[in-house]
C-alpha cells in the first residue's frame, strides 16, 4: 500500500496516473469499449496455468508427444491450441531425479503467458530475479522446495527470444490416472520450477 | 542496492489461480498496455518491453506495476502526435 498521510486522498498518485493514461488513450481511440474488462477477464480466467497443466499431462501420458515437446516446444504446445503473444519461442526443460530446472527473467518479467497466465507477484520482484540466479538452492528452499544435495539446479533466464517452461517429474503412484486427472495435479509453481509435485 | 528482501518475508502464493492484481488500477494499466501494443503498434510488443526494462532498471526496487505504469507513460509519450484535420 502507498503511504498514507493524515488526510489520505481518495485516489493515490499512481491511480491518478493510470486514470490519466486511460483518459488519454481512450480519447485517442486506442481503447475500445469493454476492452479493459475483456483483457482482464481473459487473463484471469481463460489463459493460465491450466493450459500449461494440460501440456504437462499430455507429455506424461504420451511419450511421442513428450519427445515433440522437448525438441520443438512451440509447435507441440500449439498442437493443444495454445500460443500467441509471449508464447512464440517456447523451450521446455525436463526435470529428472538428478536435474531440477527453474525459470526466471532477470531483465523484467518475460514469462510464457499463454501456458502459465499472468506471472505471480513474486516472479516480478527484484529479490527473486537476482537471488534465483546467485543462490538458487537457498531461494528454492525458502520457497519450500527442498532438493537433494547432489542434484543439479539449472536456472533458465527467459527473454523476448526464448520462454521456458519446466516439465515437472510425474509423481509416483499416478499410473492409473487419466490425462485430465493428471492435469489436475500440475501446479503453476511446478512449471516455473519453484515447487516439486 | 539495499539488502535483498528475503523471499520468505513475501506473501508467497502457493497455489494456482492466485489473484495477480492487488488493486483495480493494476489490471487497468495492464490492459491499457495491451491496448497500446495492439492498436498503436500493430501487436509489436518490443517498444513497450524496452520501456519496461528501462523503467525497472531505473528503479529496481519500485513496485512492479508502478514501473509498468512508468513504461506505459514513456511509450505513450513516444507516440506521434495525433493528426488533427
Amino acid at each position: 500500500m502507498s503511504e498514507e498521510g493524515h488526510h489520505p486522498a481518495p485516489v493515490s498518485p499512481i491511480e491518478r496516473r493510470v486514470a490519466a493514461l486511460e483518459a488519454l488513450l481512450t480519447e485517442r481511440g486506442l481503447v475500445p469499449d469493454g476492452f479493459i474488462d475483456e483483457i482482464t477477464r481473459r487473463y484471469e480466467s481463460e489463459i493460465g496455468p491450466m493450459n500449461g497443466a494440460k501440456v504437462v499431462a499430455r507429455a506424461w501420458a504420451d511419450p511421442a508427444y513428450r519427445e515433440r515437446l522437448l525438441t520443438a516446444g512451440t509447435a507441440a504446445i500449439a498442437e493443444l491450441g495454445f500460443g500467441g503473444a509471449e508464447g512464440e519461442h517456447m523451450v521446455v526443460v525436463e526435470n529428472t531425479p538428478a536435474i531440477h530446472n527453474v525459470i526466471v527473467c532477470t531483465l523484467c518479467s518475460c514469462y510464457p503467458w499463454p501456458v502459465l497466465g499472468l506471472p505471480p507477484a513474486w516472479y516480478k520482484d527484484p529479490p527473486y530475479r537476482a537471488r534465483m540466479v546467485r543462490e538458487p538452492r537457498t531461494v528454492l528452499a525458502e520457497m519450500g522446495c527442498e532438493l537433494p544435495g547432489d542434484s543439479e539446479i539449472r536456472v533458465w533466464d527467459s527473454s523476448a527470444e526464448v520462454r521456458y517452461l519446466v516439465l515437472p517429474e510425474r509423481p509416483s503412484g499416478t499410473d492409473g490416472l487419466t490425462e485430465r486427472e493428471l492435469a489436475g495435479l500440475v501446479t503453476r509453481d511446478s512449471m516455473i520450477g519453484v515447487a516439486r509435485l | 542496492m539495499s539488502a535483498p528482501l528475503s523471499l520468505s518475508e513475501l506473501d508467497l502464493p502457493r497455489r494456482n489461480g492466485e489473484l495477480v492484481f492487488d488493486a483495480p488500477w493494476q489490471s487497468t494499466v495492464f490492459a491499457l498496455a495491451a491496448a497500446v501494443v495492439d492498436h498503436a503498434f500493430a501487436g509489436n510488443r518490443e517498444p513497450f518491453r524496452r520501456h519496461l526494462i528501462a523503467a525497472i532498471a531505473a528503479e529496481p526496487e519500485r513496485p512492479y506495476w508502478e514501473s509498468w505504469t512508468a513504461a506505459l507513460e514513456a511509450t505513450v509519450a513516444s507516440l506521434p502526435e495525433r493528426q488533427t484535420s
